[in-house]
């Protein structure tokens, strides 16, 4: 396989892939509908509710314009589903607007949409470019049609390669093609194929998942009923390995546990998550986090339109996190990128006293080869990045 | 009443032949208990022990009948254990009687059980009136069954009586046999007070109350007392008769069965088969056969929750107060924290005391595989007891082990001789004689190892005959076998609550069961982890849980920090919980699943 790099401009800032020792603030804006509901989703996205694609758009406007906070610029905007390109373009560039005259936007600041390719041509991408948006992730999932229909999609494979074409054509620039492995239906050739398709589409960044079987999905009834087999970890693992190999090898170096980048072209507005960023977060189930302080709106479209639309309030639970609880979630988020976890930078918003009380379960995880500590920084040890979890918890 | 209209019987049955029906339907017939007051199985005393449909503790009750010849008698009908783990208060129980009706079931015949108490019955040179139940049932064969208890007992097929104690059919008729059956009682009434306890139970108001027999002499209302096994001196604050609730009197005369309360405090302080004379005319001797209670089962049984230790030793001091047999003391595990090593006379007793600590006292509970107690002589000549696989000393050190080994009695069809025979030599039994019952069913005795039979035996010998082979055990000493000590080790460490004896022929596939088992309940860690099976230093069986390779959350976004992180906290909450062996952390759960003794192969 031949790989060009296409583009040499400086990278925006943040996009490096790794702690941010400022990580700015977030908005996220949430569009929960789907044109049909796969079978390992467990997010929170309803089929069938077109009537309420318009008054949904409305309250996210309105939700925004009412938002009190004085926080701001936004250094990240994602606007994550569901489907949001399941809404007109119209729609989407009313809710972006709201974002940017509310909130304003930081120079350079990254413009997310998620995208399925049954929902998108050139003429939509082109109207969403026109609209602001200047990154663009694509479900793509997998390049193996048996597999797209043993998750449930409904598009094929050749439609999500014809989706990144036409993503090109209209000139977008920062292209992110999501996949998904591990599944009950895909081999290890399967893998192979999806794995060199997408390096032949040169996205500028990768995120591939391993599936992971929720409660009260149909895949995880089918599992529990014997119909699909249950994945296996250490198929995942390897199928993991393969991804690093061959992404690496196509100049997409991985930054986080599921996410590979061409240089320059990380997920800021994900960094900011894993560096325990502050985001604001609209629309129906969408969470936010400030400061120390975490909530999330009402689940269902229609409780949360009919809530703005009385002037209630959409928040439907919230918590408070105490000093050190923020402490050692920045450490479970912050170890899952490679660059891990600047230390000089954790003391200065945690303290030296959150550091301290983990001194010991850093030395033991040390001594056991789990995390490294070099150039002032906490990382997981390259080799244990797949059993981060056994070191998120002894760090909580 | 005069002793000649005295009659003290029992019914040796076999369970589910029907000897609670017919109890409850003497009891109605002598108007003892009302029509309206009976409530099926009477007699039966515990809510465990009627699920079980089995009875526990032995009891008397009196009835007062007016026979055929128009005299009244007073009939005493002694409740008798329904299993082989207590055969000895069976024996106390019969030692009480003068007769028993040995009850059948006609379409399932004698079984294995009927027959070692039958035999005790003899040797005791008691009446025995034999009855076939369930005449109704429409797969009775009373003739067939009637042929074979006549050869088995020596009498006339005509002698055996037909009944329903469900439709009440032949029971009149058997009442007046049991009158003019059943011999009066021969006591002296004018020598020194001995009266035989047969049952003792423990009520939390009243403290102990004595199922007694008054052999020779009489008893009177606050007599001072002793009983001569243990020393015991007390005063009869209570004397009575059970009728079928408990009713004082003021004397209990030669041949009168009824019960005894004197401020006792532990059913150990009398103990069944004791012998209660008068402190001021003492009898010389004591009536024989008192034993004292063998444990013969040995399990350590520990608190599922380390902080629970406290109650479970209350909980075992409560059931001691009214169980003899039961024995305890401290131990602790590396695996299972603290606990205590019990002794049981057998494996039901074993399963009763268990499920009664976790039924009345909440508690949950692990226990070892139990095993039996063995005789160790080591090189230098000294002796020692091994309750506990642990405590078995190296065997470079040992000259010889014996272990308990069992008289075993199976009648099983004779289809299925072949069948029972394989299964006994699998488990090392000496064929000691058999014995056509009848054409169609067979007595085999075997002498095997009571460790063989505590694993499992039961359940095997049933499933390989259908369910038609019945089973009857009892001690005939040690004997000397070439034993030795399994351990299990993870991770090189020896995981204490997993070691067992076993026949060295046996080891390997102890080894192999055991390693398999747990490979499938250890999780996986952050390194491989063997788990062998080993004798000494030698290992015998080998599997090995790969290290885990994926333990990572694929996705963390905004959305999830809360979710995952609460995950991730159940998750660590859980890793607290589990026992650490070495650098191995184990779930409670696989000790618990480890230590199962399954339908597939016996031994955990």
């Amino acid at each position: 396989m031949t790989v060009t790099a296409r583009r040499t401009e400086p990278a925006a800032p943040g996009r490096a892939g790794g702690w941010l020792e400022e990580p700015g603030l977030g908005v996220y804006v949430h569009v929960p509908f789907c044109l049909h509901r796969c079978r390992y989703c467990d997010f929170n996205t309803y089929e069938g509710l077109g009537g309420l694609h318009a008054p949904y758009a409305d309250a996210v406007v309105r939700d925004i314009e009412r938002w009190p906070g004085a926080d701001g610029p936004a250094t990240s905007v994602f606007f994550g589903g569901g489907t949001p390109t399941l809404l007109e373009p119209r729609l989407l560039t009313r809710m972006l607007g709201a974002v940017r005259a509310r909130f304003g936007l930081a120079p350079g600041a990254e413009v997310t949409v998620e995208a399925n390719p049954e929902t998108v041509d050139e003429d939509a991408f082109a109207a969403l470019l026109d609209a602001g948006f200047n990154r663009f992730s694509l479900g793509v999932q997998s390049l193996c049609d048996h597999v797209l229909a043993g998750l449930g999609r409904t598009h094929s494979a050749t439609r999500a390669l014809d989706a990144l074409a036409a993503a090109r054509r209209a000139g977008v620039e920062d292209l992110n093609a999501d996949l998904i492995y591990g599944s009950p239906w895909e081999t290890g050739p399967d893998w192979q194929t999806t794995l060199l398709g997408i390096v032949d589409a040169e996205p500028d960044h990768v995120s591939a998942y391993a599936l992971t079987v929720e409660e009260g999905t149909p895949l995880a009834t089918l599992v529990r009923t014997g119909r699909a087999a249950e994945p296996d970890p250490d198929v995942q693992a390897d199928r993991h390995g393969v991804a690093d190999e061959v992404l690496d090898a196509a100049g997409l170096r991985r930054y986080e546990v599921s996410n590979w980048s061409r240089p320059g072209r990380a997920s800021r507005h994900n960094c900011l998550y894993w560096s325990a960023g502050d985001y604001v977060g609209f629309g129906a189930g969408a969470h936010s986090h400030l400061r120390g302080r975490r909530w999330w709106s009402v689940r269902l479209p229609r409780l949360y339109v009919d809530a703005v639309a009385q002037g209630r309030t959409v928040v439907a639970g919230d918590e408070r996190l105490g000093a050190d609880e923020r402490a050692g979630e920045a450490l479970v988020l912050g170890l899952r990128l490679r660059t891990g976890v600047d230390l000089g930078g954790f003391v200065r918003r945690f303290g030296h006293g959150a550091l301290a009380r983990r001194e010991a379960a850093l030395a033991d995880l040390e001594a056991r080869g789990l995390v490294e500590r070099r150039g002032g920084f906490v990382r997981v040890a390259e080799a244990a990045t797949l059993v981060a979890d056994e070191v998120a918890r002894a760090l909580l | 009443m005069d002793q000649a209209h005295q009659r003290a019987f029992a019914v040796i049955s076999h369970v589910d032949h029907g000897k609670s029906t017919l109890s409850d339907r003497l009891l109605a017939l002598t108007g003892t208990v009302s029509e309206r007051d009976m409530r099926a199985q009477y007699l039966d005393r515990m809510d465990l022990e009627r699920e079980r449909g089995i009875t526990i503790k032995a009891a008397a009750v009196r009835m007062e009948y007016k026979a055929a010849d128009g005299e009244l008698y007073e009939l005493n009908l002694i409740d008798t254990p329904g299993h082989v783990d207590f055969s000895y208060e069976v024996s106390r129980s019969l030692a009480a009687c003068d007769g028993v009706v040995l009850l059948v079931d006609a379409a399932q015949g004698i079984q294995a059980q009927t027959l070692t108490n039958l035999y005790l019955a003899v040797d005791a040179g008691l009446e025995i009136v034999p009855v076939l139940n369930k005449i109704d049932l429409p797969a009775a064969q009373p003739d067939a069954h009637a042929h074979e208890l006549a050869g088995t007992i020596g009498c006339d097929e005509a002698d055996v009586f037909r009944i329903s104690a469900k439709t009440g059919e032949g029971v009149p008729e058997l009442l007046e046999a049991i009158v003019a059956r059943v011999p009066a009682p021969r006591g002296d009434p004018d020598a020194p007070l001995r009266a035989l306890v047969f049952d003792s139970f423990y009520d939390a108001y009243r403290g102990v109350v004595a199922s007694i027999r008054v052999v020779d002499g009489r008893i009177e209302k606050r007599a001072p007392i002793a009983f001569m096994a243990t020393g015991v001196e007390a005063d009869a604050d209570e004397i009575g008769v059970m009728s079928p609730d408990a009713t004082p009197v003021d004397v209990l005369e030669t041949g009168e069965v009824g019960y005894l309360i004197a401020g006792i405090k532990e059913v150990s302080l009398a103990k069944v088969g004791d012998t209660v004379t008068s402190r001021t005319r003492p009898a010389a001797e004591p009536l024989h056969g008192y034993r004292e209670p063998k444990p013969m089962v040995f399990a350590g049984i520990y608190p599922i929750e380390g902080d629970d230790f406290p109650l479970l030793r209350d909980a075992l001091e409560k059931l001691k107060l009214n169980d003899a047999a039961l024995v305890f003391e401290p131990e602790s595990s590396g695996a299972l924290g603290f606990g205590f090593r019990c002794g049981f006379l057998g494996l039901l007793h074993m399963e009763i005391v268990r499920e009664r600590l976790e039924r009345e006292f909440d508690l949950a509970l692990i226990a070892t595989a139990p095993s039996v107690g063995y005789d160790v002589t080591l090189n230098d000549s000294t002796r020692r007891q091994v309750r506990n696989p642990t405590e078995m000393p190296d065997p470079a050190s040992i000259a010889e082990v014996a272990e308990p080994f069992m008289s075993v009695m199976i009648v099983t069809p004779s289809e299925y001789v072949g069948t029972v025979m394989q299964l006994c030599q699998e488990r090392r039994g000496q064929l000691k004689e058999m014995h056509y019952l009848s054409p169609e069913r067979v007595e085999i005795r075997y002498h095997m190892p009571l460790g063989e039979i505590i694993f499992d035996f039961f359940d095997q010998l049933k499933s390989k005959t259908k369910g038609y082979a019945s089973l009857d055990y009892e001690p005939v000493g040690l004997q000397p076998s070439d034993l030795v000590r399994v351990d299990v080790l993870l991770n090189g460490q020896p995981v204490d609550a997993f070691s067992t004896i076993v026949h060295k022929e046996k080891a390997y596939v102890y080894g192999k069961t055991m390693t398999e088992r747990l490979r499938k309940l250890i999780p996986r860690q952050m390194f491989d982890v063997p788990i062998q099976a080993a004798i000494g230093s030698r290992v015998i069986a080998r599997e090995t849980v790969k290290a885990k390779r994926k333990d990572v959350l694929a996705k963390c976004y905004g959305g999830d920090v809360t979710r995952k992180r609460k995950l991730l906290e159940r998750q660590k909450a859980g890793k607290r919980r589990m026992k650490q062996i070495g650098s191995v952390e184990v779930p409670q759960s696989a000790f618990i699943e480890a230590l199962r003794v399954d339908a597939d192969g016996g031994r955990p």
